[in-house]
C-alpha cells in the first residue's frame, strides 16, 4: 500500500513540476508570439532587439516585472486585494491537469499517462474550475475600491456568467457523442469515428466564441476596455501582482485552446499514424507534438482575431450571448441528440 | 494517531488566533513559527495523512470554521468568500463518499453560479452602511438565540444514536456509485416524477421572476 502511494505521489509530483514549467514557459513565449504576430499583421517589426529574433524578450520582461515596485493603494480592502490575483491564476493553471496531451506510454515497465489526473468527470472539473476564475476578476474589481475597477469587475462577472452557459451547452454535444465525461474517452472516440469538428461545426463555433469571451480576449475584452475603463479590474494592480493577471490570461488562452483541441479536433490523435508502424514511444512523441501544434494553431487564431475584429459594445455582447449563442447551442444539442439517437454518426 | 494530529493542528490555529487578537503587529512572525510547527507535526505524523479519519476531521473543521465566519464576519463580501469555502468543503465530503458527479455539480452550480450572483449583488450595493452592522435590537437577538438553540437541539436529537450508521469507510461504495451514469439512470427512471416536478417548479419560479421584473417596466 505504502509503496503504491509513494509511487503515485512521486509520479504526480514529477508530472506537475513538468507541466508547471512547460506551461509557464509557453506563457512567456506566447507574450512574445503575440507581439511579433501583432506586428506582422500590422506590417511592423515588433520586439526583435533582445537576443536573436527577440527570443530573450520574455526573460527581460519577467525580470522587469520582478523588480518593479509593488504599490498597494491605501484605499483597497487588503485581504481580498491580495487574494484576487491568486484566485484567477491558480484555477487557470489547475485546469490543465485533467487534459490529456498524449496517449499512455510504457516507461521501464510502468504505464504512464501523459496527463496529471485522469478524472472520470474531467469535463465537469474543467467547467467547475473555469467558473472559479470569475471570482478573481470580480473580487479584484471590488476590493480595489475604485470606480474603473468596479465597473470592470461587474462587466466581467456578467460576461463570464452569460458565456459559461453557452460554453457548457456547446460541450454537451461532444459528451453525448462520446457517452462519457472523461476526456480520454472523448479523444479515443474521435480517433475511431472521426473528429467532432467534422459533424459538430456549429457546436465548435459556439464553443470557440464562448472561449474567447471566457478568456476576456478581444473582441470580448470589455472588462478592461482601456478606452473607457483605464484597465478595468486590474487598474490598481502593479508589479508582480499585475503580472499574475497578465499571465493568467495567457494560461487561460492555452487551456481554452487545449480544450478546443481535445473536444473537437481529436486531441492528440493523428489520422493515419498507425499506418507508419512507428515504435510506441516514437508514436507517442509524434502525438504529443501534434497536440502542441493544434494548440499552437488555436493560440495563433486568438492573436489573429484580436487584430481582425473590433471590440463589441456591452449591449451587443449581451445580445450575442443570450439571444444568439444560447438558443443556437440549445438547437445544436437537439440536433446532436437526434443524430446520436438515430445512430448516424 | 489521526485524531490527536487534528487536535494538535487545531491547537496551533487557536494559538495563532490568540496572537492575532492580542498582538496584531506580530502576526507575520507568529504565522511563520506556527506554520513551521504545523509542518513539523505533519512531517512527524505523516502516516495520519493517509487515513480517511484525518481528512474527514480536517474538512469538517474547516467547514464549521468557515460557516461560523460567514455569520460572524462584519464584511458581507468576506462572508460570501467563506460561504464559498464552506461549499467546497461539502463538495469534498461528496468526493469522500464517492459521489464525484455530485461534487463537481456542487462546485459548478453553488460555488460557481449562485455565489457569483451573490458577489454580483454585493458589488452593486453600497457597503459603507452595511459594514460593521451589528444586531442590537433585543427581541431579535433573543429570538435568534432561542430558535438557534432549538435547531441545535433538533439536530442532536436527529443524530443521537445514529452515529454508527453515518460512519463511512474507504471502499464502502464502489467508484461507479456516484458517476454520472448511475445518477442519471436513477433520475430518469426511479425518480423521474420528482425530477420533472422539480424542473416544473423551477420554470414556474423563473417565469414568475420575469413577470414581476417586467411589470414595472410597462
Amino acid at each position: 500500500m505504502d509503496r503504491i502511494v509513494a509511487q503515485v505521489l512521486v509520479e504526480s509530483a514529477v508530472k506537475i513540476a513538468l507541466f508547471f514549467f512547460v506551461i509557464l514557459t509557453a506563457v512567456a513565449y506566447m507574450t512574445l508570439v503575440e507581439r511579433r504576430v501583432s506586428a506582422w499583421i500590422q506590417d511592423r517589426l515588433g520586439p526583435n532587439r533582445v537576443g536573436p529574433f527577440g527570443l530573450l524578450q520574455p526573460l527581460a520582461d519577467g525580470i522587469k516585472f520582478l523588480f518593479k515596485e509593488e504599490i498597494t493603494p491605501p484605499h483597497v480592502y487588503r485581504p481580498v486585494y491580495l487574494l484576487a490575483p491568486l484566485l484567477i491564476f491558480v484555477p487557470a493553471l489547475v485546469t490543465f491537469s485533467v487534459i490529456p496531451i498524449g496517449p499512455a506510454v510504457e516507461l521501464h515497465g510502468h504505464r504512464v499517462r501523459l496527463q496529471i489526473a485522469d478524472v472520470d468527470n474531467g469535463v465537469l472539473v474543467i467547467l467547475a474550475l473555469s467558473a472559479m476564475g470569475v471570482y478573481g476578476v470580480a473580487l479584484a474589481g471590488w476590493s480595489s475600491n475604485s470606480k474603473y475597477s468596479l465597473m470592470g469587475g461587474l462587466r466581467s462577472s456578467a460576461q463570464l456568467i452569460s458565456y459559461e452557459l453557452a460554453m457548457g451547452l456547446s460541450i454537451v454535444g461532444v459528451l453525448m457523442a462520446a457517452g462519457s465525461l472523461r476526456l480520454n474517452d472523448i479523444v479515443e472516440r474521435q480517433a475511431e469515428h472521426g473528429w467532432n469538428i467534422l459533424w459538430q461545426l456549429p457546436g465548435f463555433l459556439i464553443f470557440l466564441t464562448a472561449a474567447f469571451a471566457e478568456t476576456n480576449r478581444l473582441p470580448f475584452d470589455l472588462p478592461e476596455a482601456e478606452a473607457e475603463l483605464v484597465a478595468g479590474y486590474h487598474t490598481e494592480y502593479s508589479g508582480l501582482r499585475f503580472s499574475m493577471f497578465y499571465m493568467a490570461e495567457y494560461v487561460n488562452m492555452i487551456t481554452a485552446s487545449a480544450l478546443a483541441t481535445t473536444l473537437y479536433c481529436g486531441g492528440y490523435h493523428v489520422p493515419g499514424l498507425h499506418l507508419l508502424g512507428l515504435p510506441p514511444l516514437a508514436a507517442a512523441l509524434v502525438q504529443v507534438l501534434a497536440f502542441c501544434l493544434k494548440v499552437g494553431f488555436f493560440l495563433f487564431v486568438y492573436v489573429w482575431v484580436r487584430w481582425t475584429l473590433p471590440r463589441f459594445r456591452y449591449d451587443q455582447l449581451m445580445n450575442l450571448g443570450w439571444k444568439m449563442l444560447l438558443p443556437a447551442a440549445l438547437l445544436h444539442v437537439m440536433w446532436v441528440s437526434f443524430i446520436v439517437l438515430m445512430d448516424w454518426s | 494517531m489521526p485524531v490527536p494530529l487534528l487536535v494538535e493542528l487545531i491547537f496551533v490555529l487557536v494559538i495563532f488566533a490568540v496572537v492575532q487578537a492580542y498582538a496584531p503587529e506580530r502576526t507575520l512572525l507568529a504565522g511563520t513559527v506556527l506554520g513551521a510547527g504545523a509542518a513539523a507535526l505533519l512531517a512527524v505524523n505523516y502516516q495520519a495523512l493517509l487515513s480517511l479519519e484525518f481528512w474527514v476531521g480536517l474538512i469538517g473543521f474547516v467547514a464549521i470554521l468557515s460557516a461560523l465566519l460567514v455569520v460572524i464576519h462584519p464584511n458581507p463580501m468576506v462572508s460570501i468568500l467563506f460561504l464559498i469555502v464552506n461549499l467546497f468543503c461539502i463538495a469534498l465530503f461528496y468526493l469522500i463518499l464517492q459521489a464525484q458527479f455530485l461534487a463537481a455539480i456542487q462546485i459548478i452550480i453553488y460555488a460557481g453560479a449562485i455565489m457569483v450572483l451573490f458577489v454580483f449583488v454585493v458589488m452593486l450595493l453600497n457597503l459603507k452602511a452595511e459594514v460593521g452592522l451589528r444586531l442590537t435590537a433585543a427581541p431579535q437577538r433573543w429570538g435568534a438565540i432561542l430558535l438557534g438553540t432549538a435547531f441545535v437541539a433538533l439536530l442532536f436529537h436527529a443524530i443521537r444514536g445514529r452515529l454508527d450508521e453515518a460512519y463511512i469507510e474507504a471502499g464502502m461504495f464502489d467508484s461507479a456509485f456516484g458517476a454520472a451514469r448511475g445518477l442519471g439512470g436513477l433520475l430518469f427512471s426511479k425518480y423521474l416524477f420528482a425530477f420533472e416536478a422539480a424542473s416544473l417548479l423551477l420554470i414556474a419560479a423563473m417565469i414568475g421572476a420575469v413577470v414581476l421584473a417586467k411589470r414595472k417596466v410597462r
